[in-house]
């Protein structure tokens, strides 16, 4: 039969053709876990109501880190809550993405010399997108979301791969900033 | 028998594609009750999707062969229900009980694996499930009770041509007080608002979905979709007279899931105790009155 | 030919010689429980089914046997489940101060219940009844607690009295002990009052409302072994009485015309509904496992008495497929449970947890057992319930169907919370390395029941058949049964079909997970606990208060009968210290002066 054209297609290219199926239900149903920590919060209620409408996108709130892609950090993070946030993240089933809201999580914004609040989220957590802005109106929040999934479409959203072939530089970060917690327990960490 | 247990299998599906698209439906018109634009009318097709492409989190072998039995037991629990007068796969054997018996299969699976994940939330969010369900079951029996008194058929199909017969009422003008109870406790069955204290998001982190992500979660709420078509089906086929035909059964479908999310788009949710108290007060009592005046005063509109 | 007679003195003779070799070694002894009982059982069962048992006795004295399907029915069920429990002896025999008592006690309580069910004479059954009692009496604080004996005593002493008084007024009536003679012989306000006293002996012996505070009293306390012969076996023999009060007499009542049920039989059903009710709030509120199993133990005893009481030929069969279904299934729960606390120490499930890591298979034959409990297809539990709900249904019973399914769904969140609370769940650290599996040799009966209760819920008819004969017997028209269908009043039922349907179900969603992704693999701590840092196993394992939202709202209700058997029990202790005062002084020449008194009371009319 020689008018058969269709050449064996390798094992890479069937996943990756099954990747692109997969992100294309992915960039289309984005569930968030927001983290709620700053004031950029204020800008997800407009986001998510008759304004602006984020389910149109098929994006919604989530419960639990467990359903959640996107972990949706809006503003500064403590050290507390700095570690709260890294346990999330791990929580969270592969892909996932991380979304950076407002100056705060870029450079440490109006916070940037406090001696409680970290600078760059992205020493400790891979970001995928940032939302500039102090705080970041709600357009420029929706435009975040679809730059997220134009991300994902391009390929370009790799956060969560990154985190796992970096981790010990991740790691080393995070234990530089947050230290190591001797006592396992629920009062120390 | 195996080319009905095939046919079966297509009405599980079925029913799936079709709830799967009515709620979707569902989702945009309560956007558009909320001034929203809404989402598309297959988002919960592409969430479906989303989260079995996924790479999920498993807390053990429990914890899988529970969602395994949950989805088993509910598409052969589907498998029995009648769509129309001809669209069956089991003509005599699609008797009552075994929906509302079978469906407890896939209610215990996904309460063994939700419990199987050690989140005490789960298991809350079982408890609450459980207790919804000895609530709001009580009275839907006892009104299904009065039917198959009445009738001296169990069999769902056999009610459907019952009531299609000539001279025979709709059940739900039949019995208006019953039907009254019926959509009370088929609110409750589908977890419509106020009623839904068990999944409550904002309480208990979606109580028994709370450790799920990726394909479990993705195979429970297929689960959940077809648990939804066997509610609303019965429903349709026990109350509103059956369907002759696949259109009459989607206008009927698609009439009680929308009445049914529109009333809820209303309500704030109760408190667990309080939906125990509403269902023993309430519609227990109209249920026994309607049986009483149907079955022993003959007293059937 | 099996004489009925060589086994009965084989099993009292194997009692003996268990307690002989349990003075040697005390698992001689156990072991001989499960020879004897396994030999007892199978040669009733094959025997019985092959119509081959002798009756014919030639040593015995004044004993004399019948062979009838009622009482095969109930005697091969219940020393099955003897002959099962019996492998569970050696492994726990070590715990008992009187090893060698036990084993023999085990075995004689065997050999009574050949007795009660072979016999045609209403002595020889009494005594046998009361054999069974004393027997077991012995063996319920060997467990945990005298008390309980006394309290199992108490309400059998009422059920044994009220099955006496019954007896003598049937000899009245009918010149004879015979079963059969006497309850023919019965009639007028005889017939009522004989009724009363045989559904008292029965309520009181299957612990149903309000005679059931002794059922999670006994079954809590007696030994982990006992507890599943208790609750599958020995209170069935309550169902036997009330099956000859309901059925084979048939006192002079008011019918109640829109029931189309004598009004006897409706007061019967009306407190086996209340059973099912009050066994299942309180079922559902137990921290024990034991004794959430004994409280459904009381709910499905409601729901035997209430078939029986419907009078239906369907109603009657599922009653009597209840039976079989209900001890199997309870049988097997008790077992996982008596495992489970062989390997752990305890059975409260507040102090368990996370027991499935290690004792897998005890898992499995529990959520199977509780499958079947729940009445959930494709068990035996179901068919049964489905049988009752068509009797239920039949007669238009709106009140009782509503009792009915209450016990049903009632029965999920009970059943459902030991396999949360106890089995499921974060493993404790005081059992982390030193909990193992059971031995294998507590594993067999419990996989033997589970097989058992997977088969009366796919293959029923095998049972129904043989029941249809005893309701043959009984003077009923028989169920109409196809090759795999059963046929009720208004549907008809395949079980097989409904497990090849649900096997189909499991195979496309065990395709649909095989095919995706692979899972990573976290520990049970590893759980979403809002971003906290919890490391202890007891703050996150949900198993006290389970059903708090439920339990508030009837909690200050549930001692109102354990009340009144309380007050009842001061009244008694009173009258006892006033008889006492006046008869038992430190003075004997008034004791003396009364008993003379009384004895010259008591002869007045005939001699003095």
């Amino acid at each position: 039969m020689k008018s058969t054209k269709f050449s064996e297609l390798s094992q890479e290219q069937v996943d990756r053709k099954w990747w692109e199926i997969g992100d294309f239900f992915r960039r289309n149903s984005l569930w968030m876990l927001m983290y709620c920590t700053g004031c950029c919060a204020i800008e997800l209620p407009p986001a998510m109501t008759s304004a602006y409408d984020m389910e149109r996108l098929g994006m919604g709130p989530m419960a639990t880190p467990r359903q959640a892609d996107i972990l949706l950090v809006s503003g500064y993070l403590s050290l507390k809550t700095l570690r709260r946030l890294i346990y999330t993240y791990e929580q969270m089933s592969e892909p996932k993405y991380v979304v950076g809201l407002g100056s705060c999580t870029i450079n440490g914004g109006i916070y940037h010399d406090s001696h409680a609040v970290i600078n760059q989220l992205d020493q400790y957590v891979p970001v995928d997108v940032y939302v500039a802005g102090c705080m970041p109106n709600t357009e420029a929040v929706m435009n975040g979301f679809v730059d997220l999934m134009d991300a994902i479409k391009h390929k370009t959203a790799n956060g969560w791969k990154k985190y796992r072939d970096n981790y010990d530089w991740y790691r080393q970060n995070q234990i530089a900033s947050l230290g190591e917690v001797e006592v396992h327990d629920e009062f120390h960490e | 028998m195996m080319l009905s247990m095939l046919y079966g299998v297509g009405i599980a599906f079925f029913g799936f594609v079709l709830h799967t698209s009515v709620a979707g439906i569902n989702r945009k018109i309560s956007g558009r009750l909320q001034k929203r634009y809404g989402p598309k009318w297959y988002q919960e097709f592409l969430d479906i999707f989303k989260l079995l492409s996924k790479r999920a989190t498993s807390h053990g072998w429990i914890f899988d062969f529970g969602v395994i039995m949950a989805l088993g037991g509910i598409i052969a629990t589907a498998m029995f229900i009648p769509v129309t007068n001809n669209f069956l796969a089991f003509p005599d054997f699609d008797n009552f009980f075994i929906f509302a018996y079978l469906i407890a299969v896939g209610m215990l699976g996904m309460a063994m694996s939700a419990s199987g994940s050690g989140n005490p939330l789960a298991s809350i969010g079982v408890m609450r499930a459980l207790t919804t369900m000895l609530a709001y079951d009580i009275p839907y029996m006892v009104v299904i009770v009065t039917i198959i008194k009445l009738t001296g058929t169990s069999s769902i199909s056999g009610l459907a041509l019952y009531q299609q017969a000539a001279g025979n009422n709709w059940f739900i003008v039949a019995l208006p007080l019953g039907a009254i109870v019926a959509v009370l406790a088929l609110m409750a069955g589908l977890g419509k608002k106020p009623f839904e204290t068990y999944i409550a998001p904002a309480e208990i982190a979606s109580g028994p979905l709370v450790e799920y992500g990726g394909k479990q979660l993705g195979m429970l709420f297929i689960m959940m979709e077809i648990t939804h078509f066997i509610e609303v089906s019965l429903f349709v086929n026990l109350f509103l007279g059956g369907a002759e035909n696949i259109f009459i059964f989607l206008v009927k479908y698609f009439a009680v899931y929308t009445a049914l999310s529109l009333i809820s788009n209303v309500y704030a949710r109760f408190k667990i105790d309080q939906v125990v108290l509403f269902f023993y007060k309430w519609p227990l009592l109209i249920a026994i009155v309607q049986g009483f005046i149907a079955i022993y005063l003959g007293w059937v509109i | 030919m099996a004489s009925i007679e060589l086994l009965l003195i084989i099993a009292l003779a194997s009692g003996f010689l268990a307690y002989l070799l349990g003075r040697v070694n005390r698992v001689y002894g156990a072991i001989v429980t499960i020879v004897s009982s396994m030999f007892v059982f199978s040669s009733l069962a094959y025997f019985g089914f092959t119509d081959s048992l002798d009756t014919t006795v030639s040593i015995l004295p004044y004993v004399t046997f019948q062979v009838t399907y009622l009482g095969m029915f109930f005697a091969v069920m219940i020393t099955f489940i003897y002959a099962m429990v019996s492998f569970f002896n050696p492994m726990f025999i070590k715990d008992y101060k009187y090893p060698g008592a036990y084993s023999m006690l085990y075995i004689l309580s065997m050999a009574g219940v050949i007795g009660v069910f072979f016999t045609d004479n209403f002595m020889v059954m009494f005594f046998f009844f009361e054999f069974i009692v004393w027997t077991s009496m012995f063996l319920i604080p060997l467990g945990h607690s005298r008390k309980a004996a006394v309290s199992y005593y108490a309400f059998s002493a009422v059920g044994s009295f009220a099955l006496l008084f019954a007896i003598f007024m049937m000899r009245e009536a009918a010149g004879s002990f015979g079963i059969n003679a006497g309850l023919a012989a019965i009639s007028g306000t005889n017939a009522i009052v004989v009724f009363i006293l045989l559904i008292v002996s029965a309520f009181a012996k299957l612990g149903a409302f309000p005679l059931h505070t002794w059922l999670p009293i006994a079954h809590g306390n007696a030994p982990h072994p006992f507890s599943p012969v208790l609750s599958g076996a020995l209170v069935k023999l309550g169902a036997f009485v009330a099956v000859m009060a309901l059925i084979k007499i048939t006192p002079n009542s008011y019918v109640i015309v829109a029931l189309d049920l004598p009004l006897a039989q409706y007061l019967v059903a009306i407190f086996a509904g209340l059973s099912i009710v009050f066994g299942t709030l309180m079922a559902i509120r137990q921290d024990d496992a034991k004794k959430l199993l004994a409280y459904s133990s009381m709910s499905h005893g409601g729901y035997i008495l209430l078939a029986f009481s419907l009078g239906s030929s369907i109603g009657l069969s599922g009653g009597f497929y209840h039976i079989v279904t209900h001890a199997l299934a309870t049988g097997a729960a008790f077992l996982a449970i008596a495992a489970v606390g062989r390997q752990t120490g305890t059975t409260k499930m507040s102090e368990l947890g996370g027991v499935i890591q290690k004792m897998p298979v005890t898992y499995v034959v529990y959520l199977i057992a509780i499958i079947s409990m729940a009445g959930i297809p494709p068990m035996g539990g179901f068919i049964s319930k489905w049988l009752i709900f068509q009797a239920v249904i039949d007669k238009g019973l709106i009140l009782l169907a509503a009792a009915v399914f209450f016990g049903s769904i009632g029965s999920f969140l009970y059943v459902f919370r030991p396999l949360a609370a106890l089995f499921l769940g974060q493993e404790k650290p005081q059992f982390k390395g030193i909990l193992k599996e059971a031995p294998v040799i507590m594993l067999i009966p419990m996989i033997v029941l589970s097989g058992m209760n997977l088969v009366t819920g796919i293959f029923p008819n095998i049972f129904l058949q043989f029941i249809n004969k005893v309701i043959v017997e009984l003077g009923m028209a028989p169920v109409v049964l196809g090759t795999y269908t059963i046929q009720g009043t208004n549907g008809i039922l395949d079980p097989l079909q409904i497990t090849i349907a649900f096997g189909i179900g499991v195979v496309i969603a065990f395709i649909i997970f095989i095919l995706l992704k692979k899972s990573k693999q976290v520990g049970l701590m590893d759980t979403y606990t809002a971003g906290n840092f919890i490391y202890s196993e007891e703050l996150m394992h949900y198993s006290v208060d389970f059903y708090a939202p439920i339990e508030r709202l009837y909690e200050k209700h549930t001692t109102h009968v354990q009340d009144m058997y309380k007050s009842l029990e001061n009244k008694v202790k009173e009258f006892g210290n006033v008889v006492k005062y006046f008869f038992f002084t430190n003075k004997p020449e008034i004791t003396v002066f009364w008993i003379l008194i009384i004895i010259g009371a008591l002869l007045w009319g005939d001699l003095l």
